[in-house]
């Protein structure tokens, strides 16, 4: 069972693609990661999911409806995280949490007002006035007392510093997995998506390079480093590699091929090399290795 | 859930308000005090004269009041929902979109209103104690497209602020600057009295262009 079905999508901004025919699904209880360079179309692909833009053709649902004209019932089902943690500062922590309760019977205000007590403000604060980090606690805290069924967190960890990102994922995680709940998150800090998600999903310029559960993808994609007995020697990695960077002598390449695949490949061409090294990648070298650095 | 949004945009525009109530006040003790000075040193016939057959208004000071509250209220409501888009999280509440926004922009409208009434209220008030009827029906006939221009600042204002596209906010500031100016023309007393009609019914359309905006940003313009 899908809590989301993309099919399609296809949208450009004037005459600027952003994708074509893009199709995904996120699973009911899985937490999907959302990676992508700066105008690869993240921010596109949320703006549609919640209904604040109507793709050019294809069609997202949520929970079986087209996000374009989803219920009430099903909005009350989604929670929604805005990049940068946008709330409505002008209110402080009780008259924001007195307004959200009025929308959902099924508010739990335990959650909010836990996340709350460890924060350093006072009662009548308003939130413009509190740090990021805070704010980012009031977030989530809101969400977490709404209890929704699907998470969408746009980029939650834009500028917050280490210690409230390692809190935010933490928490995240927990109960996301105790309750459930599925996610679908954006971050351009890729190393804390590592704990936080199982399932990744890495965007390009007008398409998906990989979408498969980040254990996998882990396991399967691969760094390998050579050095080349002649500085000038032509090497042919095309048909094995995706990602290829080479500095006079020394090649680094990605690839889905295993070492015995590699250095088989490496024979059939005839590379000569005198050292041969796969290099273990965090979740952040293999987006970089898969999507390059420029 | 109505409690939820009335709630919000009274601590939106809730300084506003009371600030102008407070401007409101001073402006018809402003009023009543000159014209309580004028009738001592010039009698009450002669005053009354001078604003039948001279059109003198005793209460020109109010003449851009409704225009600078109703301005101040649609900032007060409308532009924190613009800051960071935050009006995604307005429509993101499990309710229809359009049926928040009516409600919001109802809510405002109301309170405006209200205010609106106060004040003419005690200013019909205060001019029954040294004006006939026929000079205070005459002043409410000339304030009244005052305060519908008021009304219709509010309208435009919120128009003009949800629109997500700069272009369409800088062609609707200079029609709507047109439009309201039209509430404001100088003219003598009561010479608006045949086109408060069509000018109250304008008016009420404009109470609804906001959904327009609001539309536009559910469809992703920008």
């Amino acid at each position: 069972m899908y809590a989301i079905e993309c099919k399609n999508l296809t949208h450009y901004y004037g005459k600027k693609l952003v994708y074509e025919n893009l199709s995904f699904n996120v699973e009911e209880g899985k937490i999907l990661g959302l990676l992508g360079k700066n105008g690869t179309g993240k921010s596109t692909t949320i703006n549609i999911l919640n209904g604040f833009l109507q793709p050019f053709s294809g069609v997202c649902l949520i929970y079986g409806e087209n996000t374009q004209t989803l219920t009430p019932e099903t909005k009350r089902r989604i929670g929604f995280l805005i990049e940068g943690h946008i709330q409505y500062s002008f209110m402080n922590i009780h008259q924001i949490e007195k307004f959200y309760s009025g929308f959902y019977p099924d508010w739990n205000s335990a959650p909010y007002w836990e996340l709350m007590s460890k924060l350093k403000v006072t009662p009548k604060q308003k939130i413009s006035t509190m740090s990021c980090g805070q704010r980012s606690q009031v977030a989530l805290g809101l969400i977490l007392a709404q209890d929704p069924d699907l998470l969408i967190l746009d980029d939650f960890s834009m500028g917050l510093d280490p210690g409230y990102r390692r809190l935010f994922i933490d928490y995240m995680r927990e109960y996301a997995k105790a309750e459930h709940k599925t996610v679908f998150v954006t971050s351009h800090i890729i190393q804390d998506m590592e704990r936080l998600i199982d399932d990744v999903m890495i965007m390009d310029y007008n398409k998906i390079l990989a979408q498969q559960p980040v254990e996998q993808f882990m396991n399967t994609f691969r760094q390998f480093n050579i050095t080349l007995n002649s500085p000038g020697q032509e090497v042919d990695l095309d048909g094995i590699a995706v990602n290829i960077e080479k500095v006079k002598d020394k090649i680094e390449f990605y690839t889905y091929s295993t070492e015995d695949e590699v250095k088989s490949y490496l024979a059939s061409k005839g590379i000569d090399y005198s050292s041969f090294e796969e290099r273990k990648m965090s979740l952040e070298d293999a987006f970089i290795g898969l999507t390059r650095k420029y | 859930m109505l409690k939820s949004i009335l709630y919000k945009e009274w601590i939106k525009i809730r300084l506003v308000v009371w600030i102008a109530l407070g401007l409101g006040l001073l402006a018809l003790i402003n009023i009543f005090l000159k014209v309580r000075h004028d009738i001592l040193f010039v009698d009450a016939a002669n005053y009354w004269y001078s604003f039948l057959f001279r059109g003198y208004t005793y209460f020109s000071v109010l003449k851009f009041l409704p225009f600078v509250i109703g301005l101040a209220v649609a900032i007060a409501q409308y532009f924190p929902e613009t800051v960071n888009k935050r009006i995604k999280l307005t429509f993101h509440l499990p309710v229809s979109e359009n049926g928040i926004l009516i409600k919001m922009h109802a809510f405002g409208a109301v309170i405006l209103l209200a205010l609106f009434l106060l004040l003419l209220g005690l200013f019909t008030a205060g001019s029954a104690i040294f004006f006939p009827s026929n000079i205070i029906r005459a002043s409410l006939l000339t304030m009244m497209p005052w305060f519908l221009g008021g009304m219709a600042t509010y309208f435009l204002v919120a128009l003009i602020l949800l629109e997500p596209m700069w272009i369409f906010r800088g062609l609707y500031a200079a029609v709507a600057a047109g439009f309201v100016t039209i509430f404001f023309t100088g003219a003598s007393i009561g010479a608006f009295s045949p086109v408060l009609l069509p000018l109250a019914l304008i008016t009420l359309v404009l109470s609804c262009v906001v959904l327009f905006s609001g539309y536009r940003f559910r469809k992703g313009e920008m």
